[in-house]
């Protein structure tokens, strides 16, 4: 038996719904029992797994209120009799004393009986609950004050679309960059990452060091390959990234560039008048012709369109900004979206980067552009195999950091990304939402989200924003309010029970990545070279999905 | 019981939960809170002393003042002191019986006119193992229960060696049985935690 039972109180009232409640042991220090700890109740034919939601100070009578002891021998021997410590405890799952082979800790759905002894929870505990690690089951943290793995079950999180909420500096980009590290390498499913400040390609700066971490690529190799929209950069003088991402013209509809309104300056009226000339010019073709035009072409079409010309200038203006972005282009060499589909055909996840163009304007642009041409790919790929009854396209996750953007109520229902969240898993793809302000994202949206990762909040509306449709908000609050920064409350349907943990060192992450990292990556590297090979004896014709 | 120590007095009234000895020797008077012995019908019966009292040996007449130092009176007048006598009462706290201390009352009470012991250090020790003697003074009319309790738990803690761990126990146990009367317990407690 791993780690000593530790006993800390015993049962005292309770219910199922309210909780349970305990009364401390009077030789353990208050002091050391802090909220969000895993507690585990022996009851008579069950074990009850807890936790922590709340330490209170008791008094049996008003008298030693109002006349308290003062020396310490007194306070000592009053403790536990006039006064006590009272823990209330959130029931989470049970298990039978005595388990069978395959019995899996399940739901609530009873209370153990009066001075049931209550224990810190141990590694064994730990364990049953949140299973092994393993390739597919990697620890991402313990729990707090335990030094024990905490694994998340990546077959469940990739079924669902999932979110890392904290405030800046909460750790969040960490604990997302070793989950997307763990669902690479263990190719649970195919990534695709918009990774708008830097921090999923070769490296990423720590704050706390201000020295470079090494992020996917380094550590998983070719499984990961990388897109830029700023192919010059002064960045990528040492390492390319392995594509440039070029978009043309032609795709941008208007609804990208309304996602944008706010970064490109954008009034229903300049909107009102890009239909106006997408009906009479076409689409994909209204933007490169509108943007190559100059003044006097310009008052022109105020003439021909019958449109205001204050309106009409004023939208060129806006949207000549498109013209300063390098990876939008009129004509294009090389089809991003179909590169993009042979890498994920090769099983090779993708980084986009933004280099000097992480600005929020490219940044949405981009984002919703590729991500509408893989679902409207994904969509069709889907529901052909259906129809053929074989296996769809490999699952997708899609990264968004400051998913807000893209997910704010007034455009998540007309963004990809609504649409994603909403269709679940449908089409095989899926989000992992990464963002600082979660209380502008979609109510609706944020009760599609599966797996809930979250890290410190300052903002009461971000806290209650994150609890939307979960049970027992009252206890996840409390949580919440006493995290850290590095410690997460993971909630929903990837993890059988609620837990705060302590996100595991960067440095020990990386180390244990690289572990099997290169064998797999080797194997990969062997599969490749047998489809080339066959590639280039039958024929590379269809794109097929394996 | 060949290995009693030194009587110090004989009962001369008993009720069930208390009696009264007479004191054989004017010098010494028995100390308030300590535990004392005698024996009826083969059972060692306990009682804690809680009254002390020297008085004239005629009830109708009280002894006068002379202005002149105890000691010294009475090497003048050696006389005096054949008036005068020690008197102690003491509550009942338990018994022993078949070798285990009981901590509550006997079947019966002592005898007139049985002799009376100190306790020895291992009874002390026995009989304040648990603190339930307490409770049977605390229920009992017209006893200085603050001061009888703080008394006797400080000669039991003085038996052990001023063992701090007892007057820990000692404490916690007063807590518990008078946490109804928390401003009972809080003197209690402070009176012990004084001798420390
Ligand atoms: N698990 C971790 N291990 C090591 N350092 C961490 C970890 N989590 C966060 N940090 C440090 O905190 C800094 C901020 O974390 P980051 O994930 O970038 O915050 P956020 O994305 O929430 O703004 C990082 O640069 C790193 O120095
Ligand atoms: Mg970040």
């Amino acid at each position: 038996m791993a780690g000593k039972t530790k006993h800390i109180g015993s049962i005292i009232a309770g219910s199922l719904l309210g909780g349970l409640e305990a009364k401390l042991d009077e030789d353990i220090n208050v002091e050391g029992i802090s909220v969000g700890r895993l507690i585990v109740v022996d009851g008579a034919l069950n074990k009850f797994f807890c936790l922590l939601k709340d330490v209170s100070l008791e008094a049996t009578n008003e008298d030693i209120l109002l006349n308290p002891p003062r020396d310490d021998f007194s306070k000592m021997v009053h403790a536990g009799v006039n006064t006590f410590y009272k823990l209330s405890l959130q029931p989470m799952l049970i298990t039978s004393q005595e388990p069978e082979a395959g019995d899996r800790p399940r739901p609530s759905t009873t209370v153990p009986p009066h001075f049931s002894p209550v224990c810190e929870a141990t590694a064994d505990d730990i364990s049953l609950i949140f299973g092994e690690p393993g390739l597919t089951n990697p620890e991402i943290g313990s729990p707090i004050f335990m030094d024990v793995p905490v694994c998340l079950n990546l077959e469940r999180f990739c079924k669902r679309s999932n979110a890392v909420f904290g405030k800046s500096g909460s750790g969040k980009s960490v604990l997302a960059r070793m989950i997307l590290g763990h669902l690479v390498k263990s190719d649970m499913a195919i990534n695709l990452i918009f990774d708008m400040h830097g921090e999923y390609g070769w490296s990423a700066t720590s704050e706390g060091s201000g020295l470079d971490d090494p992020s996917l690529r380094q550590l998983l190799g070719s499984k990961v390959a990388i897109f830029t929209v700023d192919a010059d950069s002064p960045l990528y003088r040492k390492i390319r990234p392995d594509y440039d991402v070029q978009i043309p013209c032609g795709i941008i509809e208007i609804a990208d560039l309304e996602l944008a309104a706010g970064e490109l300056g954008l009034t229903p009226a300049g909107i009102e008048t890009m239909y106006r000339l997408h009906d009479a010019w076409g689409e994909g073709k209204w933007l490169a012709k509108f943007l190559a035009m100059d003044a006097g072409e310009l008052s022109l079409v105020v003439e021909e369109l019958k449109v205001n010309d204050q309106a009409l200038g004023k939208l060129h203006r806006c949207l000549s900004r498109l013209k300063r972005l390098p990876f939008i282009k009129k004509e294009v060499a090389d089809d991003t979206v179909a590169r993009i589909m042979n890498e994920i055909r090769a099983g090779r996840h993708i980084v986009f980067q933004f280099g000097r163009f992480n600005s929020m304007l490219s940044y949405i642009l981009v984002a919703n552009i590729l991500t509408r041409r893989l679902h409207r790919l994904y969509v069709d790929k889907t529901d052909s195999a259906r129809a053929e009854g074989t296996e769809g396209p490999k699952p997708l996750v899609v990264t968004i950091e400051e998913a807000h953007k893209f997910l704010d109520p007034a455009v998540a229902r007309q963004t990809i990304f609504g649409t994603i969240a909403r269709e679940m898993r449908k089409y095989n793809m899926v989000l992992l939402l990464i963002d600082q302000r979660p209380s502008g994202i979609d109510d609706e949206i944020l009760s599609q989200v599966g797996t809930r990762i979250i890290g410190e909040l300052g903002d009461e509306r971000d806290i209650n924003a994150v609890l939307t449709g979960l049970p027992s908000q009252g206890t996840l609050k409390v949580l919440i309010n006493n995290l850290e920064p590095r410690q997460f409350l993971l909630t929903g349907f990837a993890l059988p029970m609620p837990v705060v943990i302590d996100a595991k060192e960067y440095g020990l992450f990386c180390d244990e990545l690289r572990v099997g990292a290169g064998v797999i990556g080797d194997e990969i590297e062997r599969r490749k070279s047998m489809d080339t090979l066959k590639a280039s004896v039958f024929g590379d014709d269809e794109i097929r999905f394996d | 019981m060949s290995e009693l120590s030194e009587r110090i007095g004989e009962i001369i009234q008993v009720s069930t939960t208390r009696f009264l000895a007479q004191s054989d020797d004017l010098s010494v008077l028995p100390h308030f809170g300590s535990f004392i012995k005698t024996q009826s019908q083969g059972m060692n019966i306990y009682g804690l002393v809680f009254n002390v009292y020297e008085t004239s040996i005629d009830p109708n007449r009280r002894a006068m003042a002379f202005g002149i130092e105890r000691a010294e009176l009475l090497r003048r007048q050696p006389q005096i002191a054949e008036f005068l006598k020690v008197e102690f009462e003491a509550v009942v706290i338990g018994f022993a019986d078949a070798g285990y201390i009981r901590a509550y009352l006997p079947p019966f009470p002592p005898r007139i006119h049985s002799f009376v012991y100190p306790c020895d250090s291992r009874e002390v020790i026995d009989l304040t193992e648990d603190l339930e003697f307490i409770r049977s003074v605390n229920a009992l009319p017209g006893l200085p229960v603050e001061e009888l309790a703080a008394a006797s738990i400080r000669l039991a803690y003085a038996e052990r060696g001023n063992d701090s761990a007892f007057l820990t126990r000692a404490g916690q146990e007063i807590a518990q049985l008078l946490k109804d009367e928390y401003e009972k317990a809080r003197s209690i407690i402070r009176r012990i935690s004084d001798g420390r």
